[in-house]
């Protein structure tokens, strides 16, 4: 029992670890029908802010879980084989969480870190800061060294999609223990404001 | 008009002028387990002879077809080797008689709640089908739906007690502490609901109620109990909006109350039965009701059928007929027969 910002996206569309790509689809389909607004099944239950809230997180889940790279990336940061099943991993904060502390999954270490703004600039100081080398970032969420450089320097030319940046911020936030929504948040934020200079 | 297809096509088995159908395969989803429709069970014949399961029938809202499917479910049942009782717990305002062509009967609930009958086994009434028996409910008293806590308790004692394989209790319409005491009280609560918004609002609020009260069942400190009654307003200022903000709460104040409530949550799983339905998008909103009242409350509502809407449901009622003994080939009657097999199958 989670509220919805703690889901993994796999519980936000009701379906198994395992689930295909049609299984997805299908599931989010429904669940685009379930949750909107006028919807019947909703209706006195929940108000327009939780419906939007739900509406976005379904939406972000579908995104990744048919994305075979953000998919595999999203697995191997928040799952674990055991005896051949897949299972969330105990130890990972909450999804969304804003009370967990920064912390170094795979160094155990723990770093705090002055919340935000997050730009490139910042995520590439925290992750100086730690002794972190960039290539272990890369090894650990399995993006490539080139998009986390154009990331941390902002590139914006070289960037990926906007679907597709903000499952690597999410996933390189993830590895350094930052709050994954504010960093996705404030780094776009700061990208269009850059684009608007 | 397509709505069911030929089940006959789809396979399924006739038995005694009735045809069971197969499950539709719309109600089968991912991560549902396979239900056993019927295998291997002959007429006459049940799993297991020890077992008693108590199913009761609430939702909240009157006229959503309670007692309808109450009377019908029972006779499936009986129908299919099972010892059945149906209890009329509309407490002030029964007439499951009425479903099954009876009667007001002499003997009643109020009988043994005013205690003239020593045991509730003494006000049980037989019926035309075999293995099915009637336990009318309390018509003449107009203040039994607000019976004393003790009298309540008694009741409910009473009726787990009885000897059957299974007991259907139908509630009546309403949240009151009786009607939420006597839907608790069953191995499995069934709520029925008809595809409008004043039905499934009725319904939630129903839900809500429900689960509130057994989670201050569980709990034994007075300030969470507090705590969850003051929940149950949703402009509480304690700013709790759902169940996850009343559990957030609750582990401030008392931690070991706060897991026995989260381990009652894993429990509670009502059941869901979707009546009147027209279209197939209809039949949709029970998965939809489903994965609502997964996200809002955390539990898992099992989606058991639907039946659909049927003209001759309107005709089996007006001539004090069961459905499923008057027209057995009918639409409704075939969707009731299904969600029977279902509860015959539940482990």
């Amino acid at each position: 029992m989670r509220p919805i910002k703690d889901q993994t996206y796999y519980e936000i569309l009701e379906v198994s670890p395992t689930a295909t790509a049609k299984e997805i689809q299908r599931a989010y389909e429904h669940a685009k029908e379930t949750f909107h607004a006028d919807s019947m099944a909703v209706y006195s239950l929940f108000s327009e802010e939780e419906v939007e809230e739900i509406q976005k997180a379904i939406e972000e889940a579908f995104q990744v879980l048919m994305d075979e790279t953000l998919r595999k990336s999203y697995d191997q940061s928040h799952f674990q084989t055991v005896g051949g099943q897949l299972t969330e991993r105990p130890s990972e904060p909450p999804r969304g969480s804003k009370e967990k502390k920064p912390s170094l999954s795979f160094t155990g270490l723990s770093f705090n870190v002055e919340d935000g703004p997050y730009r490139g600039k910042t995520l590439k100081q925290i992750r100086e800061k730690m002794g972190i080398e960039l290539q272990a970032i890369s090894k650990e969420t399995k993006i490539s060294i080139k998009i986390l450089e154009s990331i941390e320097e902002e590139v914006s030319e070289k960037l990926p999609a906007l679907v597709y940046l903000k499952g690597f911020l999410k996933n390189y936030a993830q590895s350094l223990g930052l709050n994954p929504q504010k960093v996705i948040e404030e780094y776009i934020h700061s990208l269009e404001e850059l684009k608007k200079k | 008009m397509g709505l069911i297809c030929d089940e006959k096509q789809r396979g399924g088995f006739e038995w005694g002028g009735l045809f069971f159908a197969r499950p539709p395969v719309c109600l089968q989803q991912a991560g549902d387990k396979p239900i056993p429709y019927l295998r291997g069970i002959r007429v006459g014949q049940v799993q297991n002879n020890n077992r008693k399961m108590i199913w009761t029938i609430g939702g909240g809202k009157g006229g959503s077809g309670k007692s309808f499917i109450t009377a019908n479910i029972g006779i499936c049942l009986s129908k299919l080797g099972e010892r059945v009782i149906l209890i009329d717990a509309d407490l002030g305002g029964a007439n499951l008689h009425t479903f099954l062509g009876i009667s007001p009967p002499v003997l009643s609930l109020s009988d043994f709640i005013k205690k003239r009958v020593f045991h509730l086994r003494e006000v049980l009434i037989p019926t035309s089908t075999p293995n099915l028996q009637l336990l009318t409910g309390a018509q003449d008293l107009l203040n039994a739906a607000d019976s004393k806590s003790v009298q309540k308790r008694k009741l409910i004692r009473s009726i787990q007690s009885l000897d059957s394989h299974t007991m259907l209790v139908d509630l009546g319409a309403g949240n009151s502490c009786s009607v939420l005491d006597f839907f608790l009280m069953s191995d499995g609560g069934i709520v029925v609901v008809t595809p409008e918004p004043t039905s499934i609002e009725n319904t939630y609020r129903f839900l809500k109620s429900a689960f509130y009260r057994r989670l201050k069942q569980s709990v034994s400190s007075s300030s969470v109990k507090d705590l969850i009654d003051g929940a149950m307003d949703r402009k509480n200022e304690m700013g709790i909006q759902n169940p996850y903000d009343l559990i957030k709460a609750v582990r401030r104040v008392d931690e070991g109350d706060a897991q026995r409530m989260l381990e009652e949550t894993k429990t509670f799983h009502p059941n869901l039965i979707l009546n009147q339905v027209r279209s197939k998008k209809d039949i949709e909103i029970g998965f939809s009701i489903r994965s609502a009242c997964l996200k809002y409350f955390g539990i898992h509502l099992h989606y058991l059928g639907y039946v659909v809407y049927d003209q001759d449901v309107s005709n089996s009622i007006r001539r004090r007929r069961p459905l499923v003994l008057e027209n057995p080939k009918s639409r409704a009657a075939q969707c009731i027969m299904e969600i029977a097999s279902k509860l015959v199958n539940r482990p």
